[in-house]
């Protein structure tokens, strides 16, 4: 077992630290405190190559593997987990969906511009009464000559209000059940499409969520991606990939909290020592510096999988399980660490605990992941 | 259509040094970088061949085996080669060993060229002498602390910062600089790049390949750590405080 | 007898440099030998401050580099074999001692921190910085001559003493250099060289806005000192010019008192700084590294605790 990062991965993550310390630290806080979306930030990103990482060069991609791309979003969290969650869906889910599922006409045409990230894609699943239990979505998508008409309401859509390509999930035969669902692609402007209410969020705030509404959404046929009835399966690919995105995210919020712990508990002085030195600080260290080594090493395996061409559906959900939660326990411990420091607006730790939460919750909740992994180890 | 040699070195990155015991140095978990003075090297050998519309660029560094990441780092930049002088006892190498080192390998394997670029300094030791010392062993002209350069037809005109302003000077190629750090901003490699880097041609030379002892003529006896801490007497805000604080700005006779 | 020489640009270099000389000759048993511009002081000031030769340096011709003068230093150097020949690191001092060191053949040890001759080994021994302030390096010569490089400032100049006897003899002129100056633009003199200042008052990020930089200035006023600032506030914020910037990048300084406001203490701004009697601080972060590195500290804001300062001196 070779545990190691190859040169160009270990080189890649040196770099993308460096765009990091140099262009999304010094902004992190405001655009959280904003609630604003730093445009500039992403043409940079596009810029560097950094939008469509695992995607091949012949359509605007970098060519290199998951893993790269995972180790990216974990620098891109640790600095701003919104930063690196917006990347992680645009590449994980709406890239690679596209990459994967996708005609070559529309591979051209809408994988080339989201790759080079002249374009942002935002994944269109969840509705007001459908969270948890897909099935219960309303959306439906009728035929009519060569095209598809859609209606219904989307609701806590990433990149809802400013996504240029919108994959989109609906009823185009609900007696078919399961494999009644199908997926569009559907560029932004399509009348009968917008964005409706925006959502003020307690954390991943730079990252912009809004409803994404559909009346009278007229969609050519030629936008169906894959088959027509294959979107339950297609959401099983997106969900795969982009749970290894979310766990990476996880990881860089996890070494953040665990960055920012040494720092004060090195430098605050109590009780005639820096609390380093108290065993009950440096015990929750010890457990977060663990926890954080093997959130880290779920998620590269992971990735690895996926790069061998083998199934990784549930170690997908392993990683994002394991890493949400273990982001949450100990960025909360981090604020501890701070304690009356760390629940002051300002502090990093402050935001990194309300980033951590929606990580439980969002392509999947803990509870989801906990019935696809049983599903899997007790067949 | 100008070749450039972009001299470089793979060092510790003393942002990972820690404090060991007894002031010493725990160099246990250090990663190693292209120095950020280098960077601004490798950026300006770059820099002048896209602005001529050609040539080439090749990277030249000497250092022990590990250092090979350092190449594909390297290439990772814009160079379009590299030669590697690899021997494990490079790793402590001080600037006249360095200097002949590079002076014998660009003789032999890079008969023909038009600029040498190298950093102010190495980020590790900042010795600042490979570069003028390179320049002397090859009898060419050597321009130091370049904030601007520009390449003419068998000439470079640059703007060099001394003390009392700036000379602009004019050499006749082949020379060598040393650039500043504000000459350029080196670019961050994309993931292409990187991934790139590996297939670039690369020439390592092993150290029995070379003619020359390169003796050193310096000794290092010992690295330890700095230490800048002082007596650290630590005072409230409150009147008393600031009563004491200037109390003892006065009693030291440093003010009026 | 052994020799050190000593090459300088200017009068004031000389000074300090002959001053470092002469901490190290008697030890050394060395006769001391200034290496100096034609023109750049009577000679007889160079003997009065212990020069036992004086080497003058030729007039250049417009256009023609300091480093013009190599070949003739050269020259005289291999016949003179002196054991130690020291350079101030300006930057044509820095450009100069290595391009001789690589024509002797010798080692050159740069920005050398503290130098000094054990007469029991019979050595030279020689300290620098390295990893960006982190370590001391410490280095023993292999070679004869040792170079060596050492910072504005590092040493006292050397006091004139009456009655000192040397000689003095000119140097040929040097061949034309390679290297040619066409233009040459001086740098607009700042009003005071914080290199220079006896007390400074150091601004950091602690401030919140440019303007409330005046705070600092009265202060600085009130200490009968000059404003220096960080890298953040100079070259980020551009809040001050860079000459005012202290660190490892920039300026070093030697001052009586530091006041630093504001700032943290980070490695590379308090290096710049390591060369003051006394280090002040004034910060609100109890937890501010430069409290550990600092003599006096007051923890609290600034903008209350100046002007109470300030209060408390005028009384």
């Amino acid at each position: 077992m070779n545990f190691k990062l190859t040169e160009e991965q270990d080189l890649i993550r040196k770099n993308i630290r460096e765009f990091c310390v140099k262009n999304v630290e010094p902004i992190a806080a405001e655009i959280d405190e904003k609630e604003a979306h730093p445009a500039d930030l992403f043409k940079k990103l596009a810029e560097g190559g950094w939008m469509g990482i695992p995607i091949p060069t012949q359509y605007g991609g970098s060519g290199a593997d998951y893993l790269t791309h995972a180790i990216v979003v974990e620098e891109l969290s640790r600095s701003c987990s919104s930063t690196g969650f917006t990347v992680s869906i645009h590449v994980g889910i709406a890239c690679m969906l596209i990459n994967l599922l996708g005609s070559e006409e529309q591979k051209k045409k809408y994988l080339v511009p989201l790759a080079t990230g002249q374009h942002l894609g935002a994944f269109v699943l969840t509705e007001p009464g459908a969270g948890t239990d897909v099935m219960a979505a309303t959306t439906t998508a009728a035929k009519d000559g060569d095209a598809y008409v859609l209606n219904g309401t989307k609701t806590f859509i990433s990149n809802g209000p400013l996504a240029d390509t919108y994959l989109v999930f609906c009823w185009t035969d609900k007696a078919a059940g399961r494999k009644g669902m199908s997926s569009f692609i559907i560029p932004k402007g399509t009348p009968g499409l917008k964005p409706g209410e925006h959502f003020h969020k307690m954390g991943l705030r730079s990252s912009q969520t809004s409803e994404v509404v559909f009346k009278d959404c007229r969609v050519p046929a030629a936008n169906l991606l894959g088959a027509e009835g294959a979107g339950m399966a297609n959401a099983g690919v997106a969900f795969d990939h982009g749970r290894v995105g979310i766990a990476a995210q996880g990881v860089g919020i996890l070494q953040a909290a665990l960055d920012e712990s040494i720092r004060y508990a090195k430098q605050r002085v109590q009780m005639g020592s820096p609390i380093a030195r108290h065993q009950a600080i440096a015990w929750m260290i010890a457990d977060m510096a663990t926890d954080l080594q093997a959130a880290r090493f779920l998620t590269y395996y992971a990735a690895w999988l996926k790069d061998n061409k083998q199934p990784f559906t549930k170690e997908a959900s392993m990683a994002k399980l394991f890493a949400a939660e273990k982001a949450m326990h100990h960025t909360t411990k981090a604020v501890q660490i701070h304690g009356g420091y760390g629940y002051i607006k300002g502090a990093k730790v402050e935001r990194l605990m309300r980033d951590a939460k929606i990580l439980e919750i969002y392509e999947g909740t803990s509870e989801a992941q906990r019935m696809v992994i049983s599903g899997n180890v007790l067949r | 259509m100008p070749t450039l040699i972009a001299c470089f070195k793979w060092v510790v990155d003393e942002a990972y040094i820690r404090r060991g015991a007894g002031g010493t140095l725990d160099f246990s978990s250090v990663d190693y970088k292209i120095g950020e003075y280098d960077r601004n090297a490798i950026e300006e050998a770059v820099r002048l061949r896209d602005a001529g519309g050609g040539g080439s660029v090749i990277g030249l560094t000497v250092g022990p085996p590990e250092s090979a990441k350092g190449v594909k780092d390297g290439l990772s930049r814009g160079m379009d080669q590299a030669i590697f002088v690899s021997d494990a006892s490079f790793r402590d190498l001080e600037p006249s060993q360095t200097a002949a080192i590079l002076a014998e390998v660009i003789r032999t394997r890079i008969p023909q060229y038009d600029l040498i670029t190298c950093g102010e300094g190495s980020s590790d030791l900042y010795a600042q002498q490979v570069g003028p010392r390179l320049a002397e062993r090859l009898g060419i002209p050597c321009v130091c602390f370049v904030q601007k350069l520009a390449l003419e037809v068998g000439r470079l005109r640059a703007e060099r910062r001394v003390e009392d302003g700036v000379e602009v000077v004019e050499a006749p190629l082949p020379a060598l600089v040393t650039v500043l750090p504000d000459i350029n901003t080196p670019r961050i490699p994309g993931v292409k790049d990187t991934l790139m880097a590996g297939k670039k041609p690369v020439t390592t030379v092993k150290k029995e390949d070379l003619a020359g002892g390169f003796e050193a003529a310096l000794k290092t006896g010992a690295m330890t750590a700095a230490s800048l801490e002082r007596a650290g007497e630590k005072l409230a805000a409150d009147a008393a405080g600031i009563a004491r604080f200037v109390d003892a700005l006065r009693k030291s006779g440093l003010i009026r | 007898m052994a020799g050190i020489w000593i090459v300088a640009e200017t009068r004031e270099q000389a000074f300090e440099l002959l001053g470092a000389g002469c901490t190290l000759a008697p030890g050394m048993e060395a006769a001391l030998t200034a290496v100096v511009p034609k023109g750049s002081a009577p000679p007889g000031e160079y003997i009065a401050r212990g020069a036992d030769e004086v080497l003058l340096l030729a007039a250049l011709a417009p256009g023609e580099p300091f480093g013009a003068h190599l070949p003739v230093i050269e020259q005289e150097a291999g016949a003179g074999s002196p054991d130690l020949i020291l350079f101030a690191a300006t930057a044509r001092g820095k450009e100069s001692a290595a391009r001789l060191a690589a024509r002797l053949g010798c080692g050159l040890c740069s920005g050398c921190t503290a130098l000094a001759f054990d007469r029991e080994a019979r050595s030279l021994r020689m300290e620098r910085l390295a990893y960006g302030g982190a370590a001391i390096q410490k280095l023993d010569a292999l070679s004869k001559p040792v170079i060596v490089t050492v910072p504005p400032r590092s040493f006292e100049a050397a006091a004139a003493a009456e009655g000192r006897q040397g000689r003095v003899r000119e140097l040929p002129a040097p061949p034309p250099s390679p290297v040619k100056i066409v233009e040459r633009k001086p740098k607009e003199k700042a009003a005071t060289d914080i290199a220079e200042a006896r007390v400074i008052v150091c601004a950091g990020r602690g401030f919140d806005r440019q303007e409330d930089l005046a705070l600092a200035r009265e202060l600085a006023d009130a200490l009968g000192g000059e404003l220096g600032a960080t890298r953040p506030v100079t070259e980020e914020l551009h809040w001050l010019p860079e000459d005012l910037c202290i660190g490892l990048s920039g300026v070093q300084v030697k001052p009586e008192l530091y006041v630093g406001l504001g700032v943290s203490g980070q490695v590379q701004h308090m290096t710049g700084v390591r060369g003051a009697k006394v280090v002040c601080a004034v910060n609100r972060d109890e937890n501010a590294p430069i409290f550990a590195l600092a003599d006096f500290g007051i923890v609290g804001d600034l903008y209350e605790v100046v002007p109470k300062i300030i209060e408390a001196l005028k009384t």
